[in-house]
Protein backbone atom coordinates (compact mmCIF):
# COMPACT_ATOMS: atom_id res chain seq x y z
CA UNK A 1 0.00 0.00 0.00
CA UNK A 2 3.05 2.26 0.22
CA UNK A 3 2.72 4.91 -2.47
CA UNK A 4 5.76 5.95 -4.41
CA UNK A 5 4.28 8.22 -7.06
CA UNK A 6 4.55 11.96 -6.85
CA UNK A 7 1.64 14.04 -5.63
CA UNK A 8 1.07 15.25 -9.19
CA UNK A 9 0.70 11.70 -10.45
CA UNK A 10 -1.71 10.97 -7.61
CA UNK A 11 -3.86 14.00 -8.42
CA UNK A 12 -3.93 13.03 -12.10
CA UNK A 13 -5.03 9.50 -11.15
CA UNK A 14 -7.70 10.92 -8.82
CA UNK A 15 -9.03 13.01 -11.69
CA UNK A 16 -9.26 9.97 -13.95
CA UNK A 17 -10.96 7.96 -11.19
CA UNK A 18 -13.47 10.77 -10.55
CA UNK A 19 -14.32 10.92 -14.24
CA UNK A 20 -14.73 7.14 -14.37
CA UNK A 21 -17.00 7.18 -11.29
CA UNK A 22 -19.08 9.95 -12.84
CA UNK A 23 -19.48 8.09 -16.15
CA UNK A 24 -20.48 4.88 -14.35
CA UNK A 25 -22.95 6.84 -12.20
CA UNK A 26 -24.59 8.61 -15.14
CA UNK A 27 -24.86 5.42 -17.22
CA UNK A 28 -26.31 3.44 -14.32
CA UNK A 29 -28.89 6.18 -13.82
CA UNK A 30 -30.14 5.62 -17.37
CA UNK A 31 -30.84 1.94 -16.73
CA UNK A 32 -34.29 1.44 -15.22
CA UNK A 33 -34.25 -0.32 -11.86
CA UNK A 34 -35.55 -3.91 -11.93
CA UNK A 35 -37.35 -3.44 -8.60
CA UNK A 36 -39.84 -0.64 -7.93
CA UNK A 37 -38.20 0.33 -4.66
CA UNK A 38 -36.54 3.74 -4.55
CA UNK A 39 -32.85 3.40 -3.76
CA UNK A 40 -32.38 -0.23 -4.81
CA UNK A 41 -29.52 -0.33 -7.28
CA UNK A 42 -26.12 -1.90 -7.81
CA UNK A 43 -24.25 1.33 -7.19
CA UNK A 44 -21.40 0.50 -9.56
CA UNK A 45 -19.69 3.83 -8.85
CA UNK A 46 -19.05 2.36 -5.41
CA UNK A 47 -16.26 0.27 -7.02
CA UNK A 48 -14.30 3.49 -7.51
CA UNK A 49 -15.15 4.75 -4.02
CA UNK A 50 -13.88 1.54 -2.42
CA UNK A 51 -10.70 1.64 -4.49
CA UNK A 52 -10.11 5.28 -3.52
CA UNK A 53 -10.71 4.60 0.18
CA UNK A 54 -8.02 1.91 0.11
CA UNK A 55 -5.46 3.82 -1.96
CA UNK A 56 -5.72 7.45 -0.98
CA UNK A 57 -5.85 9.65 2.06
CA UNK A 58 -9.37 9.93 3.46
CA UNK A 59 -9.53 13.57 2.38
CA UNK A 60 -8.75 12.59 -1.24
CA UNK A 61 -11.43 9.90 -1.18
CA UNK A 62 -13.90 12.42 0.25
CA UNK A 63 -13.05 14.94 -2.45
CA UNK A 64 -13.51 12.32 -5.19
CA UNK A 65 -16.91 11.31 -3.85
CA UNK A 66 -18.07 14.92 -3.36
CA UNK A 67 -17.15 15.87 -6.91
CA UNK A 68 -18.88 12.76 -8.25
CA UNK A 69 -22.05 13.42 -6.24
CA UNK A 70 -22.24 17.12 -7.15
CA UNK A 71 -21.54 16.65 -10.86
CA UNK A 72 -23.68 13.51 -10.96
CA UNK A 73 -26.65 15.47 -9.65
CA UNK A 74 -26.03 18.24 -12.16
CA UNK A 75 -25.84 15.81 -15.10
CA UNK A 76 -28.39 13.20 -14.19
CA UNK A 77 -30.65 14.38 -11.47
CA UNK A 78 -32.42 17.04 -9.55
CA UNK A 79 -31.87 18.74 -6.23
CA UNK A 80 -33.83 16.00 -4.50
CA UNK A 81 -31.55 13.27 -5.84
CA UNK A 82 -28.63 15.39 -4.63
CA UNK A 83 -30.02 15.32 -1.08
CA UNK A 84 -30.25 11.51 -1.18
CA UNK A 85 -26.86 11.01 -2.83
CA UNK A 86 -24.95 13.30 -0.50
CA UNK A 87 -26.35 11.89 2.74
CA UNK A 88 -25.82 8.33 1.50
CA UNK A 89 -22.29 9.07 0.32
CA UNK A 90 -21.19 10.86 3.50
CA UNK A 91 -22.48 8.15 5.84
CA UNK A 92 -20.92 5.51 3.58
CA UNK A 93 -17.48 7.18 3.77
CA UNK A 94 -17.78 7.92 7.49
CA UNK A 95 -18.12 4.19 8.08
CA UNK A 96 -16.00 2.74 5.32
CA UNK A 97 -12.83 4.76 5.99
CA UNK A 98 -12.33 3.58 9.61
CA UNK A 99 -13.54 0.05 8.79
CA UNK A 100 -11.08 -0.26 5.90
CA UNK A 101 -8.24 0.79 8.22
CA UNK A 102 -9.30 -1.76 10.82
CA UNK A 103 -9.73 -4.79 8.60
CA UNK A 104 -7.15 -4.19 5.87
CA UNK A 105 -6.88 -5.06 2.20
CA UNK A 106 -7.77 -8.71 2.54
CA UNK A 107 -11.38 -7.79 3.24
CA UNK A 108 -12.10 -5.11 0.65
CA UNK A 109 -15.46 -6.74 -0.16
CA UNK A 110 -16.49 -6.45 3.49
CA UNK A 111 -15.72 -2.72 3.65
CA UNK A 112 -17.83 -2.39 0.53
CA UNK A 113 -20.77 -4.26 2.10
CA UNK A 114 -20.72 -1.99 5.15
CA UNK A 115 -20.33 1.05 2.90
CA UNK A 116 -23.36 0.08 0.82
CA UNK A 117 -25.48 -0.66 3.89
CA UNK A 118 -24.54 2.70 5.43
CA UNK A 119 -25.15 4.45 2.12
CA UNK A 120 -28.70 3.07 2.02
CA UNK A 121 -29.27 3.94 5.69
CA UNK A 122 -28.17 7.52 4.95
CA UNK A 123 -30.54 7.69 2.01
CA UNK A 124 -33.42 6.45 4.15
CA UNK A 125 -32.64 9.10 6.77
CA UNK A 126 -32.68 11.74 4.02
CA UNK A 127 -36.00 10.35 2.77
CA UNK A 128 -37.51 10.64 6.28
CA UNK A 129 -36.35 14.27 6.43
CA UNK A 130 -37.51 15.15 2.92
CA UNK A 131 -40.88 13.36 3.11
CA UNK A 132 -41.46 14.55 6.68
CA UNK A 133 -42.79 11.14 7.69
CA UNK A 134 -41.35 7.92 9.08
CA UNK A 135 -43.54 5.91 6.67
CA UNK A 136 -40.55 5.47 4.34
CA UNK A 137 -38.75 3.40 7.00
CA UNK A 138 -40.86 0.50 5.67
CA UNK A 139 -38.31 0.35 2.86
CA UNK A 140 -35.29 0.10 5.15
CA UNK A 141 -35.11 -3.72 5.49
CA UNK A 142 -35.33 -4.09 1.70
CA UNK A 143 -32.58 -1.50 1.28
CA UNK A 144 -30.38 -3.24 3.85
CA UNK A 145 -30.71 -6.58 2.03
CA UNK A 146 -30.06 -5.02 -1.36
CA UNK A 147 -27.10 -3.12 0.15
CA UNK A 148 -25.52 -6.36 1.37
CA UNK A 149 -25.86 -8.01 -2.04
CA UNK A 150 -24.85 -4.99 -4.13
CA UNK A 151 -22.01 -4.12 -1.73
CA UNK A 152 -20.56 -7.63 -1.93
CA UNK A 153 -20.74 -7.50 -5.73
CA UNK A 154 -19.10 -4.07 -6.11
CA UNK A 155 -16.61 -4.97 -3.37
CA UNK A 156 -15.44 -8.06 -5.22
CA UNK A 157 -15.14 -5.95 -8.37
CA UNK A 158 -13.04 -3.41 -6.44
CA UNK A 159 -10.88 -6.24 -5.10
CA UNK A 160 -10.23 -7.46 -8.66
CA UNK A 161 -9.41 -3.91 -9.82
CA UNK A 162 -6.98 -3.49 -6.92
CA UNK A 163 -5.16 -6.77 -7.57
CA UNK A 164 -4.94 -5.94 -11.26
CA UNK A 165 -3.67 -2.37 -10.78
CA UNK A 166 -1.19 -3.44 -8.11
CA UNK A 167 0.32 -6.09 -10.36
CA UNK A 168 0.45 -3.64 -13.28
CA UNK A 169 2.17 -1.16 -11.02
CA UNK A 170 4.73 -3.74 -9.94
CA UNK A 171 5.37 -4.69 -13.58
CA UNK A 172 5.82 -0.99 -14.42
CA UNK A 173 8.27 -0.52 -11.59
CA UNK A 174 10.17 -3.64 -12.59
CA UNK A 175 10.54 -2.60 -16.23
CA UNK A 176 11.67 0.91 -15.30
CA UNK A 177 14.22 -0.65 -12.94
CA UNK A 178 15.42 -2.91 -15.78
CA UNK A 179 15.87 0.09 -18.05
CA UNK A 180 18.02 1.86 -15.52
CA UNK B 1 -2.50 -9.29 11.16
CA UNK B 2 -4.26 -11.05 13.99
CA UNK B 3 -5.95 -7.79 14.99
CA UNK B 4 -7.16 -7.29 11.46
CA UNK B 5 -8.68 -10.75 11.37
CA UNK B 6 -10.44 -10.13 14.69
CA UNK B 7 -11.75 -6.80 13.42
CA UNK B 8 -12.92 -8.46 10.22
CA UNK B 9 -14.75 -11.13 12.23
CA UNK B 10 -16.55 -8.41 14.20
CA UNK B 11 -17.53 -6.59 11.01
CA UNK B 12 -18.73 -9.85 9.40
CA UNK B 13 -20.85 -10.51 12.50
CA UNK B 14 -22.31 -6.98 12.29
CA UNK B 15 -23.11 -7.44 8.59
CA UNK B 16 -24.73 -10.80 9.33
CA UNK B 17 -26.89 -9.27 12.08
CA UNK B 18 -28.01 -6.48 9.73
CA UNK B 19 -28.79 -8.94 6.93
CA UNK B 20 -30.65 -11.47 9.09
CA UNK B 21 -32.68 -8.91 11.04
CA UNK B 22 -33.67 -7.23 7.76
CA UNK B 23 -34.79 -10.56 6.31
CA UNK B 24 -36.75 -11.19 9.53
CA UNK B 25 -38.35 -7.73 9.30
CA UNK B 26 -39.42 -8.39 5.71
CA UNK B 27 -40.86 -11.81 6.58
CA UNK B 28 -42.75 -10.45 9.61
CA UNK B 29 -44.16 -7.44 7.73
CA UNK B 30 -45.37 -9.74 4.97
CA UNK B 31 -47.24 -11.98 7.39
CA UNK B 32 -48.95 -9.25 9.36
CA UNK B 33 -52.54 -8.60 8.16
CA UNK B 34 -52.79 -4.93 7.27
CA UNK B 35 -56.57 -4.42 7.32
CA UNK B 36 -58.13 -2.26 4.64
CA UNK B 37 -57.50 1.27 5.86
CA UNK B 38 -55.15 3.17 3.61
CA UNK B 39 -53.76 6.64 4.09
CA UNK B 40 -52.36 9.12 1.63
CA UNK B 41 -49.55 11.26 2.98
CA UNK B 42 -48.54 14.36 1.07
CA UNK B 43 -45.49 16.28 2.26
CA UNK B 44 -45.71 14.73 5.73
CA UNK B 45 -49.42 15.36 6.23
CA UNK B 46 -52.12 12.69 6.08
CA UNK B 47 -54.48 14.26 3.55
CA UNK B 48 -56.82 11.32 3.16
CA UNK B 49 -57.75 8.12 4.99
CA UNK B 50 -59.70 5.55 2.99
CA UNK B 51 -61.35 2.23 3.71
CA UNK B 52 -60.64 0.33 0.52
CA UNK B 53 -63.29 -2.30 1.23
CA UNK B 54 -66.07 0.28 0.93
CA UNK B 55 -64.50 2.86 -1.35
CA UNK B 56 -66.14 3.38 -4.78
CA UNK B 57 -63.94 3.46 -7.89
CA UNK B 58 -62.55 6.93 -8.35
CA UNK B 59 -59.46 9.00 -8.91
CA UNK B 60 -57.79 11.36 -6.49
CA UNK B 61 -55.50 14.10 -7.73
CA UNK B 62 -52.81 15.33 -5.38
CA UNK B 63 -50.67 18.32 -6.21
CA UNK B 64 -47.26 19.16 -4.82
CA UNK B 65 -45.52 22.33 -6.00
CA UNK B 66 -47.58 22.29 -9.19
CA UNK B 67 -46.77 18.65 -10.03
CA UNK B 68 -49.75 16.32 -10.15
CA UNK B 69 -50.14 12.71 -9.09
CA UNK B 70 -53.30 10.84 -9.99
CA UNK B 71 -54.16 8.04 -7.59
CA UNK B 72 -56.76 5.53 -8.77
CA UNK B 73 -59.03 3.30 -6.70
CA UNK B 74 -60.36 0.31 -8.62
CA UNK B 75 -62.24 -2.70 -7.22
CA UNK B 76 -60.78 -2.17 -3.77
CA UNK B 77 -57.24 -1.69 -5.08
CA UNK B 78 -55.28 1.53 -5.01
CA UNK B 79 -52.42 2.50 -7.29
CA UNK B 80 -50.58 5.46 -8.81
CA UNK B 81 -52.16 5.96 -12.21
CA UNK B 82 -50.21 8.97 -13.36
CA UNK B 83 -47.38 10.99 -11.90
CA UNK B 84 -45.52 14.08 -12.96
CA UNK B 85 -42.20 12.89 -11.58
CA UNK B 86 -38.94 12.10 -13.37
CA UNK B 87 -38.57 8.46 -12.31
CA UNK B 88 -42.13 6.99 -12.27
CA UNK B 89 -41.03 4.48 -9.63
CA UNK B 90 -44.37 5.16 -7.93
CA UNK B 91 -46.28 4.01 -11.02
CA UNK B 92 -44.08 0.93 -11.45
CA UNK B 93 -44.84 -0.18 -7.89
CA UNK B 94 -48.31 -1.15 -9.11
CA UNK B 95 -51.17 -1.88 -6.76
CA UNK B 96 -50.63 -1.32 -3.07
CA UNK B 97 -50.39 -4.79 -1.56
CA UNK B 98 -50.95 -5.69 2.05
CA UNK B 99 -47.68 -7.58 2.13
CA UNK B 100 -45.45 -5.19 0.29
CA UNK B 101 -43.93 -1.79 0.68
CA UNK B 102 -45.80 1.52 0.52
CA UNK B 103 -46.18 3.34 -2.79
CA UNK B 104 -43.78 6.25 -2.65
CA UNK B 105 -43.24 9.15 -5.01
CA UNK B 106 -40.09 10.71 -3.59
CA UNK B 107 -39.88 13.73 -5.93
CA UNK B 108 -43.49 14.74 -5.17
CA UNK B 109 -43.37 13.91 -1.45
CA UNK B 110 -46.27 11.48 -1.73
CA UNK B 111 -46.84 8.17 0.08
CA UNK B 112 -49.74 5.71 -0.06
CA UNK B 113 -49.66 3.05 2.62
CA UNK B 114 -51.71 0.77 4.84
CA UNK B 115 -52.43 2.61 8.02
CA UNK B 116 -51.04 0.07 10.45
CA UNK B 117 -48.40 -1.25 8.07
CA UNK B 118 -44.80 -0.12 7.94
CA UNK B 119 -44.29 -0.15 11.69
CA UNK B 120 -44.32 3.43 12.80
CA UNK B 121 -47.14 5.92 12.99
CA UNK B 122 -47.04 9.06 10.93
CA UNK B 123 -44.89 12.04 11.62
CA UNK B 124 -45.43 14.11 14.72
CA UNK B 125 -45.56 17.18 12.50
ZN1 LIG C 1 -43.32 9.30 -8.76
Amino acid sequence: MQRRESRTAQIAELGVLTAAALIIFVIENQIPSPVPIPGVKLGLANIITVYAVYHYKWSDALLLVLVRVILGSVFAGTMISFAFSISGALLCLAGMIPISKLIGEKYIWLSSVMGAVLHNAGQTAAAVAVMKTTAVIGYLPYLMISGCIAGAFTGLAAQLVTVRLDSDRKKGEKSSNDDA
Amino acid sequence: MKNKNTAAAVVIAAAAVILLSSIAAVVISRRKPAGSTVEIISDGKVICTLDLSSEPDREITVEYKGRKNIIAIENGDIYMKEAECPDHTCMKTGRLSEAGVPIVCLPNHLIIRYKNGGGDTDAAA
